[in-house]
Parts: C-alpha cells; sequence; structure tokens
C-alpha cells in the first residue's frame, strides 16, 4: 500500500467535532447542579488525582465522620442516663438524681466540644 | 484559599440582578443542602436538650405519682371491703388515682393505680394466679398483688405503696404512702418523723431516737 492512497488526515483541534458535545457541562447536562457530586463547583480536575472526585481531603472526612461519631454515642448514652435519671427519681432517690443531671451536662459539653473543634468544617 | 472552600462568586453588576436571583433558585431548588457539620449541630442541640431535661427532673418539675411531700391527712376509703374486693379511690391528692385490695386471706393491701410505665389504670385480677394480680391493660404489664413488685411486661419500678388501716367498725382508712420501692419502714418515719414523732418512736425509727435523746440531754 503505498502513502498516497491515504486519506488527509483532519486538522486537530479539542473537542468534538460535533458542535452538539462541545457546549458546556451545565447546558449540555441540566440535571447536574453546583452542589450534587461532580457538578460540585471545588472540583477542578477531571480524572483520578486531587480536586477530582467529590472528596478532595479524605483526612478531613474522616475527622468529621468521627466526630459525629463520637457526638451520636455520647447522646444515646445521655438517652440511656435521663432514663436512669427518671427512674431514680420516680423511687426518691434525690442525690442519685442530681449526679444524674450532672453526667448528663458533662455529656452535652463532651458533645459541644466535639462540635466547636471546628465549626467552620463542612 | 482553602481547598474546602468554594471560590468566592464573582460580584459585578452583571450578577447583582437577575442572574443571581436565578443562582439562588437555583441552589435552592437543588440536591439536600444538609451537611455532615449541620448534622452535628444538631446532635449537639439534642444533647443539650437531654441536659436540660434532666437538670429539670433532678429540680423536681416531675410529679411523682401517689407521693406527698408531708403527711398525708388519713381518708376514710370504704366501711366495708370484703374479701375479693378492689375499690378505687384517690389518695393522697386529688388527682392520684389508687387502689385497695382485700385478697382472699384478708390482707389488706393498697397501691397507687398509675402504672409506671406509661401512667394507665392499673386494675385488680381477681381471676389471675393465687393471689390475683394487679394487671396494666395498656401494656400488659402485671405487678404482684402482695408486694406491688413487677412480675412481668414493661413497667420499670414496682407501684407505690399505700399504707391502709382497719378500725374495729370495719371501715378501712388510707393513712401514709411509700414511694415506688421504698421499704415501709423508711417511708412511714420519712412521713411520721415531724408530724408525729411518738409513732415514730414506736417505729423506731433512726431520726425519732435521736430526737427523743436530745430532748432528754
Amino acid at each position: 500500500m503505498s502513502d498516497g492512497a491515504l486519506p488527509p488526515r483532519p486538522d486537530y483541534r479539542p473537542g468534538s467535532a460535533q458542535p452538539r458535545l462541545n457546549r458546556p457541562v451545565r447546558e449540555r447536562y441540566p440535571q447536574i447542579r453546583p452542589t450534587s457530586g461532580y457538578g460540585d463547583p471545588r472540583i477542578r480536575h477531571t480524572g483520578p488525582g486531587p480536586g477530582s472526585g467529590s472528596e478532595q481531603e479524605p483526612e478531613r472526612s474522616s475527622k468529621l465522620n468521627a466526630r459525629l461519631t463520637l457526638a451520636l454515642t455520647v447522646v444515646i448514652g445521655q438517652l440511656w442516663g435521663l432514663t436512669v435519671t427518671v427512674n431514680e427519681w420516680m423511687e426518691g432517690n434525690t442525690g442519685t438524681v442530681w449526679w444524674g443531671a450532672g453526667f448528663l451536662i458533662l455529656s452535652f459539653l463532651a458533645v459541644l466540644g466535639l462540635w466547636l473543634l471546628d465549626p467552620k468544617d463542612r | 484559599m482553602s481547598l474546602t472552600e468554594p471560590p468566592p462568586p464573582a460580584t459585578g453588576p452583571e450578577l447583582a440582578g437577575e442572574d443571581a436571583a436565578e443562582r439562588l433558585r437555583d441552589r435552592i431548588s437543588a440536591d439536600s443542602l444538609t451537611t455532615r457539620r449541620d448534622y452535628l449541630r444538631i446532635v449537639a442541640t439534642v444533647s443539650g436538650g437531654l441536659a436540660i431535661g434532666g437538670v429539670g427532673v433532678a429540680s423536681g418539675i416531675l410529679h411523682r405519682h401517689g407521693d406527698s411531700d408531708g403527711l398525708p391527712r388519713a381518708k376514710k376509703v370504704a366501711d366495708q371491703l370484703a374479701p375479693g374486693e378492689s375499690l378505687a379511690f384517690r389518695f393522697p391528692g386529688d388527682e392520684d388515682r389508687a387502689l385497695a385490695v382485700r385478697l382472699s386471706d384478708g390482707s389488706l393491701v393498697g397501691y397507687s393505680a398509675v402504672c409506671t410505665h406509661l401512667a394507665c389504670a392499673v386494675l385488680w385480677r381477681e381471676d389471675r394466679g393465687a393471689d390475683g394480680e394487679l394487671y396494666c391493660p395498656c401494656h400488659e404489664g402485671v405487678f404482684d398483688a402482695r408486694t406491688g413488685e413487677v412480675t412481668a411486661g414493661p413497667p420499670p419500678r414496682p407501684l407505690p405503696r399505700i399504707f391502709l388501716t382497719e378500725e374495729v367498725d370495719g371501715s378501712v382508712w388510707a393513712v401514709a404512702t411509700a414511694r415506688s420501692g421504698e421499704p415501709a419502714k423508711e417511708a412511714l418515719c420519712r412521713q411520721f418523723g415531724e408530724s408525729r414523732p411518738e409513732m415514730a418512736r414506736r417505729l423506731g425509727c433512726a431520726g425519732a431516737e435521736r430526737a427523743t435523746e436530745s430532748r432528754r440531754t
């Protein structure tokens, strides 16, 4: 096969040869909102790597998950504590009830601390 | 600029009007904006509410059913109460439902008729068990007729006891109350201690004996 039989190559240009596929993402996919998945404005790059996925700082996310889990665990403990406190009150053990109230307040301070570690985080 | 912060929105005269309004509408109609940090804030709020509830309970916002601070005024419950019969009455307050029961062997017992689970009315069922039993139909709670202890179902505490006496003419009187699970002697000493010290002394209450000794010295 000789070189003269090949058709001429088209000039390279970025994007698609079809103009409808070169429209901005927002026009092509109106379902994607600024707050949904890959439409998130914080995503700056395509493909794998920094700034490309929904999670750019896995450590931050893990810390937030841990704080949330700890806080939920403390609140479950508070629900138990309130049950015990009401039970003690109904039995007339007023001294124990004040200890229960102290436990509930300390638990709240722990949750407050977990929140105040980084209240600006999302 | 931090990676976690979105880029600042372009401000200019072109975004100030309809475009900004449209972006806001679009943002509002998009996916839920509740973040994990919002959840953390909600959890902290719930936690604060529980702490306030605990302080409220400790400071006494909950009414103890069938309880009174001092010695309640004795109340005549019935002229006669035959074995196997029960009678509903109010004691020590007008809102405190109570139940007097004469067991088949002649014993006289009285309890608050407010279930310790969710405050439904407790009924006397003579046909159940050897002594009969006190039964809460709301959630199948069962209490022992002789002691008031929970024998089945979800109630967390025994029924508060009401002390009944029988006069020579057969009339039945309610004279004192005990809190849920409180030993009879403690309850009687607590109530008779100040208003009727001679009765407290006869019962062998510690405080009454000390008071008597201090009076002697």
